[in-house]
């Protein structure tokens, strides 16, 4: 190990590992066959020529010398900021990993008619699992100081909306599928032998299909955890967030939601009272006299 | 020739087939929506009689003398406007119940802040509803008044009528749910895994735009698709583009739900079904559904996804009155309200049920 270099060198078999799997990435697209000719239509000849100008790239960054070149302009950083940028390469390196080995580039099987198991939310697993592991430390280092407490709460807030948004893209993700399903599934009704005449017929048959996958999926037991878990998540940052403007508001003369929930609830139990109390009034006094209209 | 793939390809090669249909409409189009637009909602006339903090109450009057000694008092769910009733001139179930000689009173939540969010089930239902019903009774020098409740006012109504049953001369429940142990509509599957107590501690009260976007997402082909592909096929038919917007207006304008109140609809009900089970308590006493002994008129959609017939059917077992009769619709949760079809059976049904028994 190179002595003077000791954090750079151990991010090289990383960056490598990286390279060679972007490589074999834009290998087999490259070689992608007839099933990818429909994407690429008539742009193929730019498709090729792009894929292969990636490919040229990754094999020049792969050799050893490039990477050395690389790492030698680069002077050492300090070791905090090398280990923040870790995590965060880190990060990347295995969701491009899991990525490539997860199937993004396996032909999909075809999906069975409004069936919502064993979905591919991997992904999403993942993003998550790198937040936490990785960035969600850093807005967790310990505070010090006189602003300890505001700084506590800004991370806070920023944590709470990094898990809001990875919980939102699940769910969005999850809405998504519906959609993908149903044109998948009426474009091989267009390849049958039931093929509509009419674009209506086609359209209403689309509908149709969308209709049953998103029936389906809202019953499913992924989607109500998943609509669960992004709620809370909501729940969580509207919290963090009411707390970080809360002591932002202190400093002014504005009361804050918790300031005005109090003397809310004080007058919702006095009007409560009161109200009894006139009711009890009322049936001393005389009944039935037509009442006063506003 | 080549056939489109997927529905925006489709629908782009409608237009290019049909372009000269497709101008010619957007021509018209741009007159209707240039042009004077009548899209104003709730537009029967009416008198507002009584007003409570946010509350208030709207009485409408039919043309000749009331056919019925009693009033009919409806009540809307908190979580849209009432203006459902009285959408459209041509498909008002209010102006239907005019027609048939109905007085009728509605009540209008209003717009709930967060000052409201303490207010409970039965603030609601022992404060407002009860003083309404008092001042009706008032008014017209009589004891009962008849009550319908829409969606989860009928369940207002059901809860209203178990705890002061000597106030309701009969009962009328459309789209409303009471047994919420049922997996067949969504809600009732939703509400099963939220934290209640985590959502109102946090918002206070539900905000209603949240709350669209959840009824919405009940049917999404439909309510954010279909709707809007239906409105370009149609956006050069004035009346059509008018209550087209008239529905929009009522869509997008739901209300905030107080939090108590819906800390205790999650929980008591949705969860734990106590209406049903006959072990609800508000205000401190029990909500026993058999002493529900007036008449009742149970009226729900087959496919009604909001309010599946599970969710309804099992009412009328489980009151105490003898004279119950179940109506099950072929249509769907607003259908019952905005459906000309549905508007002529429903009304005058109601109507002459209410009268049979109006001595």
């Amino acid at each position: 190990m190179d002595q003077d270099h000791p954090q750079a060198n151990s991010t090289e078999p990383l960056l490598a590992a990286w390279i060679k799997w972007t490589m074999d990435f834009w290998e087999s697209m490259t070689h992608m066959g007839p099933a990818h000719e429909d994407l690429t239509g008539g742009t193929d000849d730019f498709w090729q020529a792009a894929l292969k100008m990636w490919q040229a790239f990754f094999s020049l960054l792969s050799e050893p010398e490039t990477v050395a070149a690389v790492f030698k302009g680069i002077r050492p950083p300090s070791e905090i900021i090398v280990k923040m940028a870790q995590a965060g390469w880190a990060g990347y390196f295995h969701l491009h990993q899991q990525w490539l080995e997860g199937g993004a580039l396996k032909d999909e099987p075809p999906s069975e008619a409004y069936g919502f198991e064993n979905l591919d939310q991997d992904i999403f697993k993942i993003c998550t699992e790198i937040y936490e592991k990785d960035f969600r430390q850093l807005l967790n280092l310990p505070q010090v100081g006189l602003t300890r407490v505001s700084q506590e709460r800004i991370n806070r807030a920023m944590d709470r909306f990094g898990q809001f948004q990875a919980a939102m893209a699940e769910f969005i993700y999850l809405l998504y599928l519906p959609m993908k399903k149903s044109l998948r599934e009426i474009h091989g009704v267009e390849t049958g032998e039931d093929k509509p005449e009419e674009f209506k017929d086609y359209y209403r048959r689309w509908l149709k299909l969308l209709e049953g996958h998103y029936m389906t999926l809202f019953k499913s037991t992924e989607y109500t955890r998943t609509l669960s878990h992004t709620l809370e998540t909501l729940e969580d940052f509207t919290l963090a967030k009411q707390e970080l403007l809360a002591s932002s508001l202190e400093a002014l003369p504005i009361p804050t939601h918790r300031d005005m929930d109090e003397l809310y609830r004080e007058v919702y139990l006095l009007k409560k009272q009161v109200k009894e109390l006139s009711k009890k009034l009322a049936q001393l006094a005389p009944p039935l006299e037509a009442p006063e209209e506003i | 020739m080549d056939r489109p793939k997927i529905p925006v390809d489709l629908i782009r090669a409608m237009l290019a087939a049909d372009a000269e249909k497709a101008a010619h409409r957007l021509e018209k189009a741009r007159d209707v929506f240039l042009g004077p637009l009548d899209t104003e909602i709730a537009a029967t006339p009416h008198e507002l009689v009584y007003q409570e903090d946010r509350v208030s109450l709207k009485h409408y009057r039919p043309q000749g003398a009331p056919r019925l000694k009693t009033p009919l008092f409806l009540v809307h769910a908190l979580f849209n406007r009432e203006t459902l009733l009285d959408l459209q001139p041509d498909r008002s179930v209010v102006l239907n119940l005019l027609k048939e000689g109905v007085e009728i009173y509605l009540v209008d939540w209003g717009s709930p802040t967060r000052k409201d969010r303490y207010l409970t089930l039965d603030d609601h239902i022992n404060g407002y509803l009860d003083n309404m019903v008092e001042f009706i009774c008032r008014r017209h020098r009589l004891s009962q008044v008849n009550l319908m409740g829409v969606c989860l006012g009928g369940t207002f109504g059901v809860i209203y009528a178990a705890l002061h049953p000597k106030r309701v001369r009969n009962l009328i429940t459309t789209v409303a749910p009471t047994n919420f142990d049922t997996d067949k509509g969504l809600l009732h599957i939703w509400m099963k895994e939220i934290d209640g107590d985590r959502l109102v501690d946090t918002f206070g009260n539900l905000p209603g735009n949240l709350l669209t976007i959840t009824l919405l997402l009940l049917n999404p082909a439909r309510l954010l698709f279909d709707k809007y592909v239906g409105f370009l096929e149609n956006m050069d038919n004035k009346e059509f583009v008018e209550n087209f917007i008239r529905m929009e207006k009522w869509i997008f304008d739901s209300p905030d739900v107080p939090g108590e109140t819906l800390r205790q609809l999650i929980k008591d009900l949705y969860q734990q079904n106590l209406l049903l089970k006959g072990e609800m308590e508000l205000g401190g006493r029990r909500v026993d559904l058999q002493k529900v002994a007036m008449p009742l008129l149970n009226i729900y959609g087959q496919y009604d996804h909001l309010v599946p017939p599970e969710a309804c059917e099992l009412l009328t077992r489980a009151v105490g009155s003898k004279d119950t009769e179940d109506i099950c619709l072929d249509t769907g949760h607003v259908g019952i309200y905005v459906s000309s079809r549905f508007q002529k059976e429903l009304v005058p049904k109601i109507a002459s049920w209410l009268l049979q028994r109006d001595d």
